[in-house]
């Protein structure tokens, strides 16, 4: 029915047009205005025509007369004698839009049936009327102007705010370097001497438990001979055992390659397989579809790739071998404690922020006003202990010899997480967190998004991820800012297949506070997101935007006179 | 010296480079009975002779039957037709007869292929002549055929020709003269021992009718050997058997996605001649080396006096329906063909712009943005596509209502710029009892059937999926219905169709297609009319495209499977190519060759369909592709996004200047189509249909024309420094961006520019043009024109000029202005070239000239005088080329604006 509206439009247009060839045709006049189109600041260029007959085209290829501006034939090829007409492809038409802000369009836009400018004065030909709708749309982009500039006002405060704060920590962490970095002077040297101690101590010790051994072995040396019988049997079970599990970790995963001999498939499996080759799926892991479920199906078909299947395969199989990992080597856990310190390092507070509360709390210890005291503390202890124990005795002194190596290993875990710390802050200070350090929130920070079934978490500096459930795919680790601090990018994710690596850029824009939004992935593994963000705000922008309002505000008392 | 062409339809080119390509999944010759039996035959092994020849009913009829025929196994006799056709086509048939006790299946004949208006151009014949030659051993029965020519039938042993008229006139083309045909006659139960069942891979085709191909030997006369490019592997023959493969090569003669059995021979002493063989089955044809049959030449009767080339036809199936085209212009040729197979649809004047593609866009955001960066770039496109993600989990005709919530105010918002859409629609439905399509086909039994007579399920996008059974008309109608604004929700009038995966693609089928002994209507097997399948259903979709406006409005289908009558139904692509040189350099010789089939409307994905296309292959691509006659920028999902304004901005200018020279000579362009349309000769043409007499063109595929008056030469290698472009004929050429003459008849090694590749127009043409750009052709329609006089050494040119709505098919009543235009004598004449009266039909245009550029003048005249308005106007020195910078001057009749419409005279003074 729909079209058939559409045919009556089109023949109602050639009628419309018949009329006007007609009429055009006789007359053959030039535009009413012959200034149609020219904006303010060529109009200078066409007061050429007051002191002379002819005027230079504006690339100087041609000159051309009164007669030819505007009359609809292109002489020269940049376009400067048709600013109001079609004539020449390579023309600007501009246009008052009083009541709302100018408008400078392609010449390809006048009289092409289609209203461009709100004043309606790129359709002048007759054949397309269009309403002036300038004081509807100017109030609309001015409301919206003025509320951009209201966030920009409360925006820019915030922004300066921030980064005052920025200042006074990075003051404060510069400040507690320094000083970390004078106390491991300190402590260095401490430890070290405690070290020398304890190992001098524990040799003594080790001389009188060799001592002792000796004697009460030739004591008890039938017994012993029994009993490391029964020993050596239980450490061969437990061999055994550990070989075991060995042999089950180091399986390799499932074959993942898909073979190129289809013969033995079946046909549903051949026809996925035959199909992933255009759409890069993976069909080995494919669920039974069932025909008869369009959801499931749908999911399956179109959403549930299956790198998901894979990398979850894949995690489960680190998993295990963490766990395994667990098992075997109780003695490393201090270890990764400290080094989840020194990589993640989550120090300043913020809302979407996940502390890593048993750092924070455990450094506290060390940081702060008394941080001098315990040094200070450890340091007369030290020295006490080093002089009451001048010279040893044999047997050494049982409660002297646990009083150094209590010592000993409370300040090599002072020192140690001092030096974590120092690293830590180091490669935070040595960011680039902007300009004026207006980025220095973001750091340790993340911000996350919910976007159908995905949430995509952007942490700065670090790096953006995809999760979906209990599968993370990585988009990218952090690279740099790009485009005068307006784009976050992130490069190097996890590998597409049959494709590239996974990437993200994440666009800034000014907002009040920091709001992750509209991720999207317009090619392939290549992600986009926007973030809003006080960071943003900045005051030259601010004023841009003032101006433009103002402009735009100008222009008004000009509307009702027309009006 | 001459050589024909291999018409044997795509890729007949060069260099090796198999990436993806699963050979070993397709059959080769060796693989496949029929061919390997055909190509173990000896010259000369057939015993078949021509008895009781006769006139009947207007026809030359003959029985075939074998020389000694044996006693215990006495050979059923076949039965032959020859009739002749207006305009130099012979037709022949030969088949089993069935007048004898009736066979167990007849034979399949393709049906809707033949233009019933070819049938009305029968030639009576009347008489048949007696003669002998060879010394009078041989008998010969002659028929007139047309003006200079007959077809002869040789009794003993049988042999069918074309030749010039009288009894020493040389052969044209001829049927059996190496004795190599053969009929496998379908027999009643299987003989002992043998064996009808074949199996390739995991796939058993039970084959219950036995072997029954055909295969025979055409030669033609006066043409040299045609070069194979190098790489093309010699020992397979070319075949044809539409196949969706994955990442083709583009230098193997193996079956891609269409097939058309045409080939046309062109040599430079008689001419061109071309031989059709109407068959669906699947076809295998070798093309021999001279001297290949020497040892045989005692027992064959081979003239010595005449060049020629053999060639060997083989069929699975089917029967003989063979049509010999007798030229001898390469344009006569083109004319005989698509006057048995229809000529090009004329298609409405968006189709024939540039279309924006990719899998896929995702959402309306997503069309909304890509449509808003067209215009923030003012980058002209007309149509904007949508693949199969766009459907509800691939379910024609639905749409996935998360992603395209309001697919009919989306078509709207872009048809208000003038803009339309496409939507993808392939054959495989999606076996879910809740889709209406699937429950509809299933209870009325529109499906193909297995061999066990249950519906046919195989696997493709939509997983497991039924195949519509789109031979039987009462079926395509149905589907056609589907079509409707009422069934088809959320489609509007600007939405148009995409017909992919329709050779049919079956992903876990045999050689990815439908088993050969699946059943169609009327019990006829998938083996005998497989490369018709997607035919026939471009031909459905594109009945349903015009059903829904109740028949006002052409159609646009865009078709990856095609066959002989595709070109009737819409346009085609050359489907999944890639993002490389070789593909660019291979889409020229794949898209004149589906010319010069009658399918002119064809053209390459631009950019290449898998892998991302550097930059410098991106722009070199729409450079070249703005020439193809279809337009159209695609890319896989897994590729970057690619569209123009994404490559910084002198790139993004550099797309924008190629686009927008197809736009410029859109309404040349329109006219060549409406040529096609009128006479089937394509709108791309190889430089020897042209130039039929230069050899230099014959084997040169790199350059082409667009109509007779633009040469244009790709640019095929990266960061190239020059380009030699071969400018045939006698005439100059001009630069279409300088201006600047070029000698004909010469190789002009031209310096590679950045911003566009070779192209020129030739001296004596007018070319019309629109030089005001629009965001899309709709806004053109009423723009003024440009002509472009390029001047002969005589100082004349001509040139057309065809309009009409772009729309609907009132042009077929002749309401369209068709213009001649001719300058001589300094004076250029408008002439009309239609209907003389339109009567009720006429088509109305305001439209005028508003420039006109004259090339090739030796004086510098300042004005021009209109006639017979008796009207002066002023003749400056005016840009070339209105776009691309400041470029060189030339003379310019300034605002003549005279109306297209009217007969007028304009003097140069």
């Amino acid at each position: 029915m729909k079209f058939f509206g559409l045919l009556d439009l089109l023949l109602f247009g050639c009628f419309i047009l018949l009329i006007h060839g007609i009429t055009e045709s006789a007359a053959s006049s030039p535009l009413k205005d012959p200034l149609l189109g020219v904006s303010p600041e060529d109009e200078n260029y066409f007061k050429g025509f007051s002191t002379s007959s002819m005027i230079k085209c504006k690339d100087g290829s041609k000159k051309f007369n009164k007669s030819q501006l505007n009359d609809d034939f292109c002489d020269c090829s940049d376009g400067s004698d048709e600013p109001g007409t079609s004539a020449c492809p390579n023309g600007k038409f501009y246009c008052k839009n009083a009541g709302h802000s100018p408008l400078i369009l392609y010449s390809s836009r006048v009289n092409d049936g289609i209203c461009d400018c709100c004043d309606g004065s790129d359709e002048y030909d007759g054949k397309t009327k269009c309403l002036n709708t300038c004081w509807e749309a100017g109030k609309t982009a001015r409301d919206k102007l003025k509320k951009k500039i209201a966030t920009y006002v409360e925006g820019v405060t915030l922004r300066r705010q921030e980064i005052e704060k920025a200042k006074l920590a990075i003051a404060k962490e510069e400040g507690e370097l320094s000083k970390l970095k004078d106390e491991e002077k300190i402590l260095k040297p401490l430890v070290e001497k405690l070290k020398e101690r304890k190992e001098q101590i524990e040799k003594v010790e080790e001389e009188e438990r060799l001592r002792i051994e000796k004697e009460e072995n030739k004591k008890k040396e039938a017994e012993e001979a029994e009993k490391k019988e029964t020993k050596a049997e239980d450490i061969e079970h437990a061999h055994d055992d550990i070989q075991d599990n060995i042999g089950t970790v180091d399986q390799p995963p499932q074959d993942e390659n898909i073979g190129e001999d289809t013969e033995s498939l079946s046909r549903e499996e051949l026809g996925r397989r035959i199909a992933s080759r255009w759409t890069g799926e993976k069909t080995d892991q494919h669920e039974e579809v069932d025909a008869s479920s369009p959801d499931k199906d749908h999911q399956n078909t179109d959403e549930l790739s299956n790198e998901t299947n894979y990398d979850e395969e894949d995690n489960a199989y680190t998993s295990e071998e963490d766990e395994h990992k667990f098992d075997d080597d109780d003695d490393d856990d201090s270890k990764d404690q400290v080094d989840d310190f020194g990589t993640d390092d989550h120090y300043n507070p913020t809302p979407s922020q996940k502390l890593d509360s048993d750092d924070e709390s455990d450094f506290s210890d060390i940081s702060g006003t008394s941080g001098s005291s315990w040094l200070e503390k450890i340091q007369k202890t030290v020295k006490t202990m080093l002089d009451a124990v001048k010279l040893f005795q044999t047997p050494v002194n049982i409660s002297d010899a646990a009083h150094v190596r209590k010592e000993y290993d409370e300040s090599s875990a002072k020192l140690s997480k001092i030096q974590s710390r120092i690293s830590s802050l180091t490669k935070k200070l040595n960011q680039d967190l902007g300009p004026e350090k207006e980025f220095y929130s973001f750091y340790g920070q993340c911000f996350e998004t919910k976007q159908n079934k995905y949430v995509y978490k952007v942490c700065p500096f670090k790096q953006a991820t995809q999760v979906e459930g209990y599968s993370t795919t990585r988009l990218g680790s952090w690279e740099k800012f790009e485009d005068s601090y307006r784009v976050m990018q992130f490069l190097n994710g996890d590998k597409c297949w049959n494709g590239p690596d996974r990437s993200m850029k994440v666009k800034l824009r000014c907002g009040l506070k920091n709001e992750l939004t509209d991720v999207d992935e317009p090619s392939r593994c290549e992600y986009m997101a926007l973030l809003a963000t006080p960071a943003l705000c900045v005051d030259s922008r601010l004023k841009e935007l003032q101006d433009k309002l103002d402009s735009l505000n100008k222009q008004l008392p000009q509307l009702h006179d027309e009006l | 010296m001459g050589k024909p062409l291999s018409t044997l339809v795509f890729l007949l080119l060069f260099i090796n480079c198999v990436y993806s390509w699963k050979k070993d999944e397709f059959r080769n010759c060796n693989q496949t009975p029929f061919c390997k039996r055909a190509r173990s035959r000896k010259p000369g092994s057939c015993s078949l002779i021509a008895a009781d020849v006769s006139i009947s009913d207007g026809d030359l009829v003959a029985k075939l039957i074998p020389k000694e025929s044996s006693q215990e196994n006495p050979a059923k006799p076949l039965v032959l037709t020859i009739s002749a056709y207006q305009d130099g086509v012979m037709r022949l048939k030969i088949d089993e007869d069935q007048t004898l006790a009736p066979p167990r299946k007849k034979r399949f004949e393709v049906p809707d292929v033949i233009v019933p208006e070819f049938l009305n151009k029968k030639l009576w014949l009347q008489r048949l002549k007696e003669e002998r030659i060879e010394g009078g051993l041989v008998i010969s029965s002659v028929v007139y055929l047309s003006e200079g020519y007959e077809g002869v039938i040789r009794h003993d042993p049988f042999e069918v020709f074309v030749r010039e008229s009288g009894e020493n006139g040389k052969k044209v083309l001829s049927l059996n003269s190496n004795g190599l045909f053969d009929f496998e006659q379908l027999k009643e139960n299987k003989e002992d021992n043998e064996d009808w069942e074949e199996k390739f891979r995991t796939h058993t085709d039970k084959r219950p009718y036995g072997p029954q191909s055909i295969s025979f030997d055409v030669s033609f006369y006066d043409a040299d050997f045609p070069t194979k490019g190098p790489g093309v592997d010699d020992s397979e023959p070319y075949r044809l058997f539409n196949l969706d493969v994955f990442e083709y090569a583009h230098d193997s003669p193996f079956g891609l996605y269409g097939s058309v059995p045409f080939m046309t021979s062109h040599g430079k002493s008689r001419g061109s001649s071309g031989f059709f063989w109407l068959n669906a089955a699947e076809m295998q044809i070798d093309v021999f080396s001279p001297g290949w049959n020497n040892e045989y030449s005692s027992v064959l009767m081979l003239p010595t006096d005449q060049k020629r080339v053999d060639t060997l036809w083989m069929s699975e199936a089917g029967v003989v329906d063979a049509f010999f085209f007798i030229g001898p212009k390469p344009k006569d040729v083109v004319r005989q063909y698509t006057s048995v197979t229809g000529t090009s649809a004329l298609p409405q004047s968006f189709a024939i712009a540039y279309h924006q593609c990719r899998w896929n866009y995702r959402d309306e955001e997503d069309v909304y943005n890509v449509d808003a960066k067209f215009d923030e770039h003012d980058i002209p496109y007309d149509v904007l596509w949508l693949d199969i993600e766009h459907t509800d989990g691939k379910r024609y005709f639905t749409w996935d209502k998360m992603l395209f919530p309001n697919p009919e105010e989306m078509q709207n918002k872009l048809a208000a710029k003038g803009r339309r859409m496409v939507t993808i629609v392939d054959p495989h439905i999606k076996r879910d009892e809740s889709y209406y399509i699937h429950k509809e086909a299933s209870e009325k039994g529109y499906y193909v059937k297995d061999s066990s007579g249950k519906d046919f399920d195989g696997w493709c996008w939509s997983g497991s999926s039924s195949y519509i059974d789109m031979v039987n008309p009462e079926i395509r109608s149905w589907w056609a219905e589907k079509f409707s604004y009422e069934n088809y929700v959320g489609s509007t009038p600007s939405l148009y169709i995409w017909n992919d995966m329709n050779e049919p693609s079956v992903f876990n089928g045999p050689e990815v297609s439908m088993p050969r002994d699946a059943l169609h209507h009327g019990d006829v097997e998938h083996r005998e009319l497989h490369n018709a399948y997607g035919y026939y259903f471009h031909m459905a979709t594109a009945e349903g495209l015009v059903k829904r406006n109740d028949g006002k409005d052409r159609p646009f289908v865009l078709s990856r499977a095609f066959f002989p009558g595709s070109q009737r139904y819409g346009a085609v692509w050359t489907g999944d190519n890639s993002a490389d040189w070789d593909h660019l350099r291979v889409s020229v010789p794949m898209t004149l060759t589906l010319g010069l089939t009658g399918i002119s409307f064809s053209g390459a994905d631009i950019g290449g369909f898998f892998g991302n296309p550097d930059t410098e292959l991106l722009v070199r691509w729409y450079q070249l592709g703005a020439y193809y006659p279809f337009f159209r920028g695609h890319a896989h999902h897994d590729t970057k996004r690619r569209e123009p304004w994404l490559f910084g901005e002198r790139n993004t200018e550099l797309m924008r200047e190629a686009i927008h020279i197809r736009y410029m000579l859109l309404p040349y362009f329109y006219t060549l189509f409406r040529e096609a349309n009128a006479t089937g000769i394509p709108v791309i043409r190889p430089l020897w249909m042209e130039f039929p007499s230069d050899e230099k063109t014959f084997s040169n595929d790199e350059a082409f024309m667009v109509g007779n008056g633009l040469l244009v030469q790709g640019i095929y290698t990266q960061r190239a420094k020059h380009v030699s472009v071969y400018l045939p004929g006698d005439e100059s050429w001009y630069d279409m961006k300088s201006g600047s003459a070029y000698k004909g008849r010469a190789i002009h090694k031209l310096e590679a520019l950045e911003d566009s590749i070779p192209s020129f127009q030739r001296a004596g043409t007018i070319i019309p043009r629109k030089d005001r750009f629009r965001r899309s052709s709709t806004q053109m329609e009423y723009d003024p024109y440009t002509l472009v006089i390029a001047l002969n050494s005589s100082k004349s040119a001509e040139g057309e000029l065809y309009v009409d709505d772009g729309k609907t098919f009132e042009f077929q009543q002749g309401s369209y202005i068709h213009r001649r235009f001719t300058f001589s004598n300094g004076r250029l004449t408008s002439s009309n070239a239609g209907p003389a009266t339109a009567g009720d039909h006429k088509y109305v245009s305001e439209c005028t000239v508003e420039r006109i550029i004259l090339l090739g003048l030796s004086t510098q005249p300042k004005t021009a005088l209109i006639e017979p308005e008796n009207r002066k106007v002023d003749i400056t020195w005016g840009p070339l080329l209105l776009r691309g910078g400041p470029g060189p001057s030339v003379l310019t009749i300034r605002k003549p604006n005279v109306r297209i419409a009217d007969d007028w005279t304009i003097q140069i003074l």
